[in-house]
């Protein structure tokens, strides 16, 4: 009924879910676009996501209206659940709501960004909270795993992107900008990362209004430096993603444009002098 | 008392013990004894109570005021004079005495009033010492008791206490950088944070960071020798290698400093601290000692400086309504003890590179308006030019004194608009010629070259406004020698060694930059700045920084780095960036004989400094590719370990995936399957003829 927050697919893409500021969260049949179950809630679903084996679901509501935020978790082979709209677990949030979340590598903890920078590691199997990082000074607005889920990288609205492994939450590097970043992405290929952002709405029209001055970055991740940009946005970008085969990106912005880039040869065989 | 015991029992026993007629007799004798005895006493009582309240000599003294300087008159004027003084003293209070001292038949010259309290005599010394009675007489009004106060001073000099010596190092340590990078002081985070870089051309130095140094702003003094915090209850100046406070001035809530060009004296203003007995919102201090030279009034700091110092800091003047008022250093009095009256004047600056003051004064009836410059000390008019028809006038001098423009802008009679000249003023020659050139346009901005004699303006309205350079030659001319027509600028920025220069459209233009030579003037780089509100060239010459201060847009805010000829170098983000200023430097030792034995020799000297900057570059880049391989190195190391890990879990994954392996892409080519699919695309009839 109203803007949809978050959209996964399982790993053979036989399910969707989807989690809507309508207070619901939603299971679809890919190919026939069939609803599976609908799991109200009291407040906005943030977040949302199949774990690796595509057996359990996890979704995150706002902090809204005097409900808390909660990070709720679903067996779907329990169809019991899904009827009685019970999950199994669910972790209440007490300071600061969860801005978004990735499963681990192996389904067994979730990890998510709060709105004050932090970066909790919950279990899925007990709730309790394995470990903690407070890398970030502001809100996090993104975070996204690596392709093979043993890394994930946080962009936030300090300025800076960071990437921290999966399981033991250690922060490895740091990708710096003067702007806000609402999403960063981890090449599967190669050693990069791309960054987007831009600035609070409000301030848009204070920046050069010229043609394409929204860009995308590319940092290289071992060296954190940039060596890149793509312009043609003409508002901030909101998010990006690398093709999984990591010959192209895409990225959605404000102005409500999807770019898709597919790289020059050139690319894949630039280094920076080492 | 035993006596008169013993006296009265021997009476008593004189009396008593013989016949009866005695008694009769002694008794009443016996009385009045003892009455008077009783009275004595009694008596004696009073007088002691009396006595403490004997009025101590202090109690009259505090009241008496000495007038000195009062005219000396005979008896016939006598009368008139003390009314006179009555009129004037009883203001304070009520006068209770008054003596008039003679001598051969007239008054001394001075006099005594007492008032009926302290506190009034007090008054008429505040308000009364100094007072004009008429031009040869003006009071000087003292308490009797601070006479005395002096008189005590003992005779013998005790030298004050020796100060132990404060060492605060070489005060021009950064002038022996043997790389000669200039200083800068840059604030940051909104004025948390206060750091002082050395500038190299591929990154900046840290040279100290400190956080809160400053509760506002900063600023160097002329020869880069101090710098001045603020703060609410004063200013600060720090120096030295390491910056250590070298003096503090009080000043509650000062919010603009100023500095003598020789940096011998700090002019601090504060809008909080004026009262009327005491001057305190503007104040002079002497910078080594620390010393409160002089404090003044002041209305408005709308015009800071208020005060303006002669080049060599040897006077400072300002203007008030129909006053120039100068002052000479280091007395700080008026210079010949009077200001000058010059009726009407409305701005005034001294040259600087002489003492010699220009102001003008505006059209007055049949007079007309005219600028004129005064030589000082002699208060000598060297030259006055009468203008007509004047609106207003501005005052630019070029650095070096050599010239003075006005900027004249006049209603021609029979007109409406507003026309603007510029009159030259040549003050190397005799007799200070003046030559006019004549602007169409309306003018947004006006710069001398520093050290040259060509100048800079930028006139005519948005969209079209154009730039153009004149030459003021020796032969009397003043060339156009270019005009650069749809400039996106409003504001000049010339380099202080001169030729070269930067047009900057600040601000609400968005910050373009146009760098100029102007040998030939070409335009040697177009570029931009987005936003840039300020634009600062180093002190030699070499380097350029443009910067978008958080006080003026919130975002990106950064400095940037150029070089003269407009080659961007680097690009500094600071979080919520304020100020960026170069650190002055002080005037060169060498003389111009050693300058031109330099430059004559300048290849020579190239050739050692190309070489440095090659080593360092390299240097720089074995330093980068070093740190680049290092961090490489640990990267890699993390990623074995994790890929380790990962291969490890792989059963887990397939038993999570049901035996599917989705480890890589093509994992599971062998699931695939392959479909080939016909699609109809296009129909083509192409007639083949007869056949």
């Amino acid at each position: 009924m109203r803007a949809v927050w978050c959209v996964d697919c399982d790993w053979d893409t036989k399910n969707v879910l989807t989690g809507s500021a309508d207070n619901s969260c939603r299971l679809w049949d890919c190919e026939t676009g069939k609803q599976l179950a609908l799991l109200n809630t009291n407040s906005a679903v943030r977040t949302c996501g199949f774990d690796f084996s595509g057996n359990i679901i996890m979704f995150s509501t706002d902090k809204q209206m005097g409900y808390q935020c909660y990070l709720n978790f679903f067996d779907l082979r329990d169809p019991q659940q899904i009827e009685d709209n019970q999950p199994y677990l669910s972790i209440p949030c007490n300071d600061a709501k969860i801005t978004s979340a990735v499963w681990g590598p192996l389904g067994e903890f979730v990890n998510a960004g709060h709105e004050n920078g932090e970066i909790n590691q919950f279990s899925a199997k007990s709730g309790e909270i394995l470990k903690k990082a407070k890398e970030h000074s502001r809100q996090i607005n993104d975070i996204q795993t690596s392709v093979d889920l043993t890394m994930f990288i946080s962009a936030s609205k300090d300025n800076t992107a960071k990437l921290f492994d999966s399981t033991s939450l250690e922060h490895i590097k740091t990708f710096k900008t003067e702007r806000p970043v609402n999403s960063a992405a981890i090449s599967p290929i190669m050693d990069h990362v791309v960054m987007g952002g831009g600035q609070e709405a409000m301030e848009v029209t204070t920046t050069s209004t010229r043609i394409g001055k929204f860009e995308a970055r590319f940092f290289h991740a071992a060296y954190e430096e940039e060596f890149g940009r793509v312009k043609g946005h003409f508002g901030p970008i909101n998010c990006v993603a690398f093709h999984p085969d990591g010959k192209s990106y895409s990225s959605g912005g404000e102005d409500g444009y999807v770019r898709i880039h597919y790289f020059d040869p050139q690319y894949f065989d630039f280094e920076l002098e080492a | 008392m035993k006596k008169a015991k013993q006296y009265l029992e021997g009476c008593w026993h004189a009396y008593f013990g013989f016949e009866n007629t005695k008694v009769k007799v002694m008794l009443p004798l016996y009385f009045l004894v003892c009455l008077f005895f009783v009275c004595v006493f009694v008596f004696a009582e009073l007088l002691l109570d009396i006595l403490r309240e004997k009025p101590q000599e202090a109690d009259g003294i505090d009241s008496v005021v000495v007038v000195d300087n009062v005219p000396q008159v005979g008896p016939e004027r006598l009368e008139k004079l003390k009314n006179v003084i009555h009129k004037i003293f009883s203001k304070f209070g009520k006068i209770t005495t008054e003596f008039y001292p003679e001598a051969d038949g007239m008054t001394k010259g001075y006099i005594f009033l007492e008032y009926a309290a302290p506190t009034q005599a007090l008054e008429a010394v505040k308000n009364a010492d100094g007072y004009k009675l008429d031009k040869q007489h003006t009071f000087r009004v003292n308490l009797f008791t601070d006479f005395d106060k002096y008189m005590t001073i003992s005779d013998e000099w005790e030298t004050p206490e020796k100060q132990p010596f404060k060492d605060f190092g070489n005060m021009r340590h950064w002038i022996e950088d043997p790389d000669c990078r200039d200083q800068y002081s840059v604030i940051y985070e909104a004025g948390e944070r206060t750091a002082i870089f050395s500038n190299d051309a591929k990154e900046p130095i840290t040279a100290e960071e400190r956080a809160r140094w400053t509760e506002t702003y900063v600023r160097w003094s002329p020869k880069g020798t101090y710098l001045a915090t603020f703060h609410q209850r004063g200013i600060a100046l720090w120096g030295g290698e390491k910056f250590k406070q070298i003096q503090r001035f009080s000043h509650q809530g000062v919010s603009l400093i100023d500095f003598s060009p020789c940096e011998r004296y700090v002019v601090t203003f504060s809008p909080l601290m004026d009262t009327k007995e005491d001057p305190q919102a503007i104040i002079i201090w002497d910078i080594l000692t620390g010393q409160k030279k002089r404090g003044f009034h002041c209305e408005s700091s709308a015009h800071w400086p208020i005060f303006k110092w002669s080049h060599d800091g040897k006077f400072f003047a300002r203007m008030t309504q129909d006053t120039l008022s100068i002052y000479e250093t280091p007395s700080m009095g008026l210079l010949d003890k009077k200001s000058l009256k010059i009726s009407g004047i409305k701005d005034f600056s001294w040259s600087p590179g002489d003492n010699i003051i220009a102001f003008w004064v505006p059209e007055d009836k049949d007079i007309p308006a005219r600028v004129t410059l005064m030589q000082l000390p002699s208060r000598q008019e060297i030259r006055v030019r009468n203008l007509f028809n004047v609106v207003d006038c501005k005052l630019h001098w070029q650095r070096n004194g050599d010239y003075l423009c006005v900027k004249v802008d006049r209603t021609p009679k029979g007109t409406q608009g507003v026309v603007t000249n510029f009159e030259i003023f040549r003050m190397r020659e005799k007799q200070v010629p003046v030559d006019v050139v004549e602007m169409k346009d309306s003018i947004i901005a006006f710069a001398w070259e520093p050290n040259g004699s060509k100048f800079a303006v930028l006139h005519g309205e948005s969209p079209r406004i154009n730039a153009s350079f004149y030459h003021v030659k020796n032969n009397g001319k003043i060339e156009l020698i270019k005009m650069f027509d749809k400039q996106q600028a409003n504001s000049i920025f010339w380099s202080p060694q001169g030729q070269f220069m930067v047009l900057a459209g600040l601000r609400s233009m968005n910050g373009a930059l146009a760098f100029v030579d102007t040998s030939d003037c070409t335009m040697m780089n177009i570029a931009e700045h987005y936003m840039a509100s300020d634009v600062e060239w180093d002190p030699t010459g070499r380097y350029v920084v443009t910067s978008v201060s958080w006080w003026s847009h919130k975002v990106d805010n950064a400095y940037w780095l150029w070089t003269f000829q407009g080659r961007l170098l680097q690009k500094n983000n600071k979080d919520r960036f304020c100020q960026l200023l170069w650190r002055p430097r002080p005037p060169t030792l060498l003389s111009t004989d050693q300058i031109k034995m330099i430059k004559k020799d300048l290849k020579k000297y190239s050739k050692i400094f190309e070489q440095k900057d090659r080593l360092s570059q390299s240097k720089a880049s074995k330093e980068l590719v070093d740190k680049r391989r290092a961090m490489m190195e640990e990267y890699r190391r993390y990623r074995e370990t994790a890929q380790q890990i990962y291969q490890e879990q792989k059963s887990i994954r397939l038993e999570l995936r049901g035996g599917v392996d989705t480890d890589e892409l093509d994992s599971n080519v062998d699931d695939w399957e392959e479909e080939t699919i016909e699609f109809f695309i296009n129909e083509e009839i192409i007639p083949l003829g007869d056949l």
